[in-house]
Order: C-alpha cells, then structure tokens, then sequence
C-alpha cells in the first residue's frame, strides 16, 4: 500500500468523533480515502477524507482489515472520461509522452476517474506520479517538465524515490535543497534517493 | 483564493533576494525581498481559506525564536502544511543570508 493509492472500505464508525459532518457525509457515501505518506498504528493505515471543497481535506487512521478494495494510480491512467476538462486534456497529451515509464494519476483526477464523483473542475491542475526507484537525473527532470509544460494545464508531478516524494519540478528547477516528503514528515535534502539522516 | 497580509518588527534588512520553494499541491512558493528597517512585512495567497488565525500563529511561533529580518515575503500557497512552511521559510531565510 503507497500513499496516493485509493481504498474503499472504510465506515462512519472509524472515523474519531470530532471527525466533520461533511466527512462523515463523504465515507458515508461510500467514497473512498487516499492514503496520506505518515506512518500508523500497527493494523491501520494513515488515510485522507477528501471532501467537495478544497480545504475539505480530514487525516484519519483506517484498519487494514476494513479495506476492501485498492486503487493505485497506475490503474488509472487509462481510464477514459467524458468530461472535457483541461486536467483530462493534459492527461490524453500526456500518455503517449510516459508511456515507457510507471507513472499514474492521483490527486483530483485520479479520485474522478476512480470514482466518476466530479472532483475536477475547468481550474484543477493535473496531479501525477511517477515511480522512481533509481535517480532520475537533473538534465532529464528538466527535459521532462519542459514537456509537461506544454498541455494545456499546470501539471504537478510528484517523483516517488525510495524514501518519499519530490516534485519533478523543484527537482528540475537546479535547487541545492528540495523537498523530500516522507512518512516521517517533509525535510529538505541534497538527493531524494538517499535515506534522509 | 484568499490574500492574507501579515507584519511583524523585525531587524535590519538583508542585502539579498531569495525565491525557494514550488507551485504543487502541499507546497508553497516563498518570495523573500529586502523590506523597510524593524518591518517585516508578508502577504500570504492561499487556495485554502480561512486559515487566517493558523498562519498568524504559524508566524508567531517562527518569529519569536528568532527577530526576523527586515523583508517582504510574499508567499503562494497550495495546502501546505505548517511543517512544510517553516521548512520553507527557513530555507529562504539562508538563502538570503549567503547571498
């Protein structure tokens, strides 16, 4: 289980009692949580609730034995939506570009996609993910940004290393320090492919 | 999209500019610029309202360890935490010392 990925499952009665009515609303409903990168009770996973506005975002823990079904963003880059929204325009230009590469769709589009529940609107940006276990070096972060800055909306790809999340375009930028964030929280690094001291 | 302006005493100004920081959901971009002598001065643009009373405290607690120097500080934010804004702020405030 990796942080972004989506999970159905969890119920009302998990959530803590100071939990928002509107999160309440959202589980309730049957959508699903995302999994935050922070670490958890043994049994649980670090979940977010996401609810239909942008501050609406609620950190809970969820039992592993309430999840019933997963969706990691590589499931969902080829999903196809009706709806003709920039942040779905991007991801079509975008798919032929990674297609050598693990990546996936996260963030608004990716709970659109997997759920069908309008997460996206004509503003949202285009949140991906790409999986990186080896060093994706400098020169070739810029190359592929330049790309990603061509679609027809702002596109924020997260380079997942080993150890945490760093954005394609802070790591591309020619930063000393960027920002690694990891399940212990974020911390400013030299080389997001190294264990953080 | 809220725009919040804070301000604060401060020192003296620094002689540099520093831009740290990225435009990503969770992060924030951080401006930092030469300001007026004992002010320092922030305004904060945010796609995450009513955090007002967060940010003043945020501030508050970052500031009081230390007397800031005197800047302007514009800040974008797109839902960072307040873990990843103090990194962040911290981050500016020595690339503004070494330049």
């Amino acid at each position: 289980m990796n942080a972004h990925d989506l999970l159905w499952g969890m119920t009302p009665a998990h959530l803590p009692a100071d939990a928002p009515a509107w999160a309440v609303d959202a589980i309730s409903a049957g959508h699903p949580v995302v999994v935050r990168r922070a670490i958890a009770e043994l049994g649980y996973v670090a979940v977010g609730v996401r609810g239909r506005l942008r501050e609406q975002r609620f950190a809970a823990e969820m039992p592993l034995a309430a999840v019933q079904r997963r969706v990691a963003p590589e499931a969902l880059r080829d999903v196809v939506s009706s709806r003709d929204l920039p942040a779905l325009q991007a991801l079509a230009q975008l798919r032929s570009v990674l297609e050598q590469e693990t990546w996936g769709v996260s963030g608004s589009a990716g709970f659109e996609l997997a759920t069908g529940i309008e997460a996206l609107h004509a503003r949202s940006d285009l949140d991906l993910i790409l999986r990186t276990p080896k060093r994706l070096e400098r020169a070739d972060a810029e190359d592929l940004l330049a790309i990603l800055d061509t679609t027809v909306c702002p596109v924020d790809l997260q380079l997942q290393t080993p150890f945490g999340a760093v954005a394609l375009r802070e790591w591309a930028s020619g930063s000393r320090r960027v920002l690694l964030k990891t399940a212990s929280g974020a911390h400013l690094v030299l080389d997001p492919w190294q264990a953080v001291a | 999209m809220e725009t919040l302006s804070f301000e604060f005493p401060a020192g003296q100004p620094p002689k540099g500019r520093a831009l740290v920081g990225c435009v990503g959901s969770g992060d924030l971009e951080v401006l930092l610029e030469p300001g007026t002598p004992g002010r320092l001065t922030i305004e904060v643009q945010t796609s995450v309202n009513g955090a007002e009373q967060r940010w003043q405290h945020l501030f508050e607690r970052i500031f009081q360890e230390q007397m800031p120097p005197a800047m302007h500080i514009d800040i974008h934010d797109f839902g960072a935490t307040p873990g990843v804004v103090r990194l962040r702020l911290e981050q500016g405030f020595e690339e503004i010392d070494h330049d």
